[in-house]
């Protein structure tokens, strides 16, 4: 479990997880996951094995003055999130997408394809998250599948983080969907 | 905008979000996520990418932010995004909307969202469920 | 008769729409469409019951499937559990020449779609592997195609003599029927549709604005 006080005002030790997929940190580099598997990789098992399972915990703070510079960045003019005065002030609704894990996967987890591109998100609020909080991210493998796109062959894994405020409270759960290269 | 204004079917506002490599850069600044494929275009290139690509998550905050615009005070409840090719900084794309679904007992709508590059391809795609007064 | 050959619902793995939303939609559009058919990816879906949207929206829904071959993707009418036997829906990596002849044998149509695509589309890999027995037409109108690639599709089918049909390939409501196919006869069945496609009377159509592609 992560120590309350660890990653407090950063994003997975100070990058974003899209600067993970970007940097490809976890893909080729020092990685929490398991050795590449021997062979083709039966998707099917990995995702008996590894759906549903809850690997990460971590916290995050949230600041007004980034609250009020992704707000004004995305073209945002509702004064909700754009007046740090406004009795309403909060963070954009997708807010809590930018927020990863310390782990992309858990330990142990195969080595599915190589890269790794972000291939989408889905935010669900559940509240409004506010200049101030600490928010806990706890994360779990939502679901594991694979396609053919223009891209070519495809494995997708699903990262779910679900967000809760200092009381407890859900504010949001984010799928990430990432997207890796199958091996041919 | 009130739920009782809205129809199925209606057309969000159609708007022309500024991804400048300034606005890119504020964003990644307020993320914390400033990495050579959103800040640099020769960088990139060098990834195999068509110049500087505007963060996904901050495609998904353009799509808020027009339907903010079209329904001020309007609560996103769940917002689902598809990244089909990336958004090259320093161009102009477009994001669109529509209502596909209307619903009296919780005053909620779903949208359909699009964000189309210079080409008029599809970059991004999505849906919101998006709760009016 | 117009149909959009090629829908996604919420049953896809990417797909956003649900099917009553896409009825509504073309009710309120007015949308020339008498009905269309769901193509899941790498599935077939046989627990979803449509007929009461049918009966109240004045439509044609049908079910069938898209699945994934060593040439590219491919839409296939008529599934039974014949034909669902024959080969394994979920694969990526199916064998094209055993897609066809599975579905020949089993009453069913298989046609590629988006043939004009690269990776998943059958001229794609025509370029590397040249051209496969037993295809006989292909979605030369793809709603979802980026410049170039119906125009590819279409150059491509006529070279090798195939019949042209369209579909939307909507993932979301407000794509569909932004790409059709128009028969000469009513369609009412899954029955029907086979029988029409096998007859080759039926030609693409598209209502692309701007905005829908």
């Amino acid at each position: 479990m992560a120590n309350a006080e660890s990653n407090v005002d950063n994003n997975v030790e100070g990058q974003n997880v899209e600067g993970q997929n970007a940097d490809g940190q976890n893909a080729e580099g020092p990685s929490a996951e398991g050795p590449s598997a021997e062979g083709p990789v039966d998707i099917d098992a990995v995702k008996r094995d590894w759906v549903g399972h809850k690997f990460d915990s971590t916290q995050f703070r949230v600041h007004g003055d980034r609250m009020l510079a992704w707000a004004e960045a995305c073209g945002e003019t509702d004064p909700r999130f754009t007046d740090a005065d406004h009795p309403d002030f909060q963070a954009h609704p997708t807010y809590t997408a930018q927020f990863g894990a310390k782990q992309l996967f858990p330990k142990g987890f195969p080595k599915l394809g190589r890269g790794g591109f972000d291939a989408g998100k889905a935010v669900e609020v559940h509240q409004p998250v506010h200049a101030g909080e600490t928010l806990t991210g706890e994360s779990e493998i939502h679901d594991i599948y694979t396609k053919t796109g223009r891209s070519g062959t495809m494995i997708f894994i699903v990262h779910r983080m679900t967000f809760s405020n200092e009381a407890g409270e859900p504010v949001s759960t984010v799928d990430w969907r990432i997207m890796r290269s199958a091996k041919d | 905008m009130r739920y009782e204004d809205v129809e199925l079917g209606d057309d969000l506002p159609e708007t022309e979000p500024d991804v400048s490599m300034a606005r890119v850069l504020q964003f990644c600044g307020s993320a914390k996520m400033n990495f050579p494929r959103f800040n640099d275009h020769e960088a990139a290139r060098k990834e195999g990418l068509p110049g500087a690509i505007v963060p996904g998550i901050m495609s998904q905050g353009l799509l808020a932010s027009m339907i903010h615009h079209w329904a001020p005070g309007a609560r996103i409840v769940k917002l689902d995004t598809v990244f089909r090719t990336p958004i090259v900084v320093d161009t102009h794309p477009r994001c669109v909307g529509a209502i596909t679904d209307t619903d009296d007992e919780q005053r909620r709508v779903e949208v359909d969202l699009t964000i189309m590059n210079d080409a008029g391809n599809t970059s991004v795609l999505g849906t919101a469920l998006v709760e009016l007064d | 008769m117009i149909l959009d050959l090629h829908t996604h619902s919420v049953r896809s793995d990417d797909g956003r729409a649900k099917v009553e939303n896409y009825c509504q939609w073309i009710r309120k559009k007015e949308l020339p469409l008498d009905g269309f058919v769901l193509t899941e990816h790498r599935q077939f879906d046989d627990t979803s019951d449509y007929r009461e949207l049918e009966d109240r929206y004045g439509l044609v829904i049908l079910k069938a499937s898209e699945v994934e071959t060593d040439y590219g993707h491919v839409l296939v009418f008529g599934v039974n559990d014949d034909l669902r036997a024959a080969f394994d829906f979920a694969r990526i990596d199916n064998s094209l020449p055993v897609v066809l002849e599975s579905a020949r044998r089993c009453g069913a149509v298989a046609a590629p779609c988006h043939p004009g695509r690269v990776n998943v589309g059958l001229f794609a890999h025509y370029e590397q592997k040249g051209p496969v027995e037993g295809v006989e037409m292909v979605e030369v109108c793809n709603g979802g195609s980026r410049s170039g690639e119906d125009e590819l599709s279409a150059r491509e089918a006529e070279h090798f003599g195939y019949k042209g049909f369209g579909g939307s390939d909507s993932h979301i409501v407000s794509r569909v029927g932004n790409c059709a196919t128009q028969f000469d006869r009513d369609i009412h069945s899954i029955d029907d549709l086979v029988a029409a496609l096998r007859d080759g009377h039926f030609e693409a159509r598209t209502w692309r604005t701007p905005r829908a592609t």
